[in-house]
């Protein structure tokens, strides 16, 4: 069965069209990335995935479940990162991800579980027992992570991971992406409007631009296909030749 | 069950460490209303220290000698004697010794009274800025009260010297008795003390529960709308958890707040109108005229209590689905609730039967007139009119939170926006 099955998706905002009818699947344990410039249309593909918003066509299923109709039966799937997440600021670290285990762990015994693998992936060690409004960025994003992956989702569903951050930051939190994919086979559901963090992370790609996707494919077989050396060209030839430019 | 207890204690421990509004519902309450209230007292006090007073006597009989005399017997008065050439330089003088009563005794003040003609005494009260200007009043009412005591004095002197008979009645032939009749008993009170008595319930029972309102509104709406400020929403939304669960817990948890504020309010607000009011005024209670709150009407009024609240809290959480951030939250709250809060304020100062039809049932309609009434109901016995605000205000309250947790289901909760800046 398919992670994410998208077909004929569209969401208009009033007069904005974000989303054209796009289309893809996503196999279950894979990284897949969705890249594109900013106002493509990713955050919105995400949003419709993690049962924020309604398409206003087409349908999309999370291991079979319809976004819409089955929406609390998604969300016992998923774990979704949005792009310009907080936490709550008067909470410690530590007490933040307790709140959240707790409302995904049905044990106590599964709560300390999740916790231990929290504290591991956010790497905050002793100041996970401070207050979150005294954390930087980058603590923040780290503990957002761990809190999207320490309840081990089937599906996580990230929204510009490590956008915003330093390069040691993000080096960091695409690394333990990576190793949790590998050793907790989560299928993963990415989007990025950078092309080299994808490229790094992912296991296919797809490529969206002004709502329609006009790519898809393992970064290996873009290049190929197009002769570039990364996937920024890629895009870039795409736009450029394919779509008579930008 | 699990859920919903995680949600409220996470609300709890959230709200108990925000600053700003452990100020709004602790310090300001506990503090600052008791404290202001102790300010005004204290302003009071000296006013009704001393009234310290300079007599300018032209008179050379003896009733102008008499009235110093009572002046200098009163209590809180002190009389100080000058020679003065006219009123200006009297002023002048009590200026430079700070005194702020001057009395003129004029020169034919005895003449006057020995030929049994009206005569006066001048009171000027020196105002040296522009206050409340209790003090000069306070002043004012001790040298009336000396004045209408000595008349009272004469008169009967001298209706004991021309005619027969017990000069007080002749000088006071009616007396009026006044009593009540409250719930079908009567009472040896006058009407005026109750009405000051009611008055007092009145204006202070409207305005803390309205002021209640409003604290848990804003309370409920900052929730919302922290959580779009501090970008947690979309998380939120997005956990295992059922929608109405969520909107549930965040309602209890700032229900549970809101409790803490409305008793430190209430205790506050206690306080400060207490400072307002002079002890020792009024003996009476409302207990004394029979108006006592049994155990039933005790419940049946908190149930009303329960209800407005509940609804209050569904509405502002409703409206704060509109705002951005927590300013504008506390905007559209505002502009929510003060229209249904606003009106109900008629009631401070009439009661409801006596309105026009329309406006009555305009009051009625209005969710938060129902505690002033329910409260009034209570005292009077009444208990059929709180059943009827129980029904009404537990449809209104239902409908109100069934429409929050519809919105908080659909992407509206996200997308629903109110703008107050002109677009450029």
């Amino acid at each position: 069965m398919a992670a994410i099955k998208v077909e004929d998706l569209e969401k208009d905002y009033g007069k904005v069209k974000a989303l054209k009818g796009i289309s893809f699947e996503v196999k279950e344990g894979e990284i897949f990335g969705l890249i594109g410039p900013n106002g493509a249309g990713k955050s919105t593909t995400l949003k419709i995935l993690a049962t924020l918003l309604s398409p206003t066509g087409g349908r999309a299923e999370i291991f079979g479940y319809d976004v819409v109709k089955r929406a609390d039966d998604v969300r016992k799937l998923i774990s979704y990162l949005p792009e310009e997440a907080g936490a709550y600021k008067n909470l410690t670290g530590w007490e933040y991800l307790t709140f959240m285990a707790k409302l995904y762990a049905k044990t106590g015994k599964s709560v300390e579980e999740m916790l231990e693998l929290g504290r591991e992936i956010s790497d905050l060690g002793k100041r996970l027992n401070d207050k979150i409004s005294t954390y930087s960025k980058g603590m923040t994003r780290k503990l957002l992570l761990a809190r999207a992956l320490m309840v081990k989702p089937k599906l996580a569903i990230l929204d510009e991971p490590a956008s915003g951050l330093d390069i040691v930051n993000a080096y960091v939190i695409r690394k333990n992406i990576k190793n949790f994919a590998r050793s907790e086979g989560v299928t993963f559901f990415i989007s990025s409007h950078n092309m080299l963090e994808v490229e790094f992370l992912c296991d296919r790609v797809a490529l969206i631009n002004e709502g329609v996707i006009v790519e898809i494919g393992t970064p290996r077989e873009l290049k190929e296909k197009y002769g570039a050396e990364n996937l920024e060209e890629v895009f870039m030839d795409i736009v450029e030749n394919t779509l008579g430019g930008v | 069950m699990g859920d919903f207890l995680t949600i409220v204690m996470k609300e709890l421990r959230h709200m108990l460490r925000d600053k700003g509004l452990l100020f709004g519902i602790i310090v300001v309450p506990l503090l600052l209303y008791p404290a202001l209230g102790h300010l005004m007292q204290v302003g009071m006090q000296q006013a009704q220290e001393e009234t310290k007073v300079v007599l300018v006597n032209f008179d050379t009989g003896n009733y102008g000698n008499l009235l110093i005399k009572s002046l200098e017997i009163a209590p809180n008065v002190t009389v100080t004697r000058i020679e003065a050439k006219d009123l200006q330089d009297a002023i002048n003088k009590a200026k430079e010794k700070d005194y702020n009563v001057v009395v003129v005794i004029p020169g034919d003040f005895s003449t006057k009274i020995d030929a049994n003609e009206k005569t006066n005494v001048e009171i000027y009260a020196i105002f040296k800025s522009v206050s409340t200007g209790i003090r000069e009043s306070v002043s004012e009412g001790r040298i009336n009260a000396v004045v209408n005591i000595l008349n009272e004095y004469l008169a009967k002197l001298k209706i004991k010297n021309s005619a027969s008979g017990d000069p007080e009645a002749i000088l006071h032939p009616i007396e009026a008795q006044s009593y009540s009749v409250i719930k079908d008993r009567v009472v040896e009170v006058s009407p005026s003390i109750v009405v000051n008595l009611f008055s007092a319930q009145g204006l202070s029972i409207p305005i803390i529960i309205l002021l209640m309102v409003m604290v848990v509104s804003q309370m409920a709406a900052g929730t919302m709308a922290m959580e779009k400020e501090n970008k947690t929403l979309e998380t939120l939304l997005t956990l295992p958890v059922n929608r109405l669960t969520i909107v549930a817990g965040k309602i209890t948890g700032t229900a549970v707040m809101g409790l803490i504020a409305s008793i430190t309010y209430m205790i506050g607000m206690r306080y400060y109108m207490s400072s307002l009011i002079p002890s020792g005024d009024s003996e009476i209670s409302l207990e004394a005229l029979g108006l006592t709150i049994t155990p039933k009407g005790a419940i049946l009024f908190a149930l009303v209590m329960f209800l407005t609240i509940a609804f209050a809290l569904g509405l502002a959480m409703f409206l704060a689905i509109f705002a951005e951030d927590v300013q504008s939250a506390n905007t559209v709250v505002s502009a929510g609730i003060m229209p249904l809060a606003f009106p109900v304020f008629v009631l401070m100062f009439t009661d409801i039967e006596t309105l026009p039809a329309v406006f009555k049932y305009f009051l009625m309609a209005l969710p938060f007139s129902h505690p002033i009434l329910a409260f009034r109901a209570m005292l009077m016995g009444q208990y059929s009119s709180i059943y009827f605000s129980i029904i009404y205000l537990a449809i209104l309250a239902t409908v109100m939170l069934y429409i929050t947790a519809k919105f908080f289901s659909t992407e509206k909760v996200l997308t629903a926006k109110l703008r107050f800046r002109r677009r450029t």
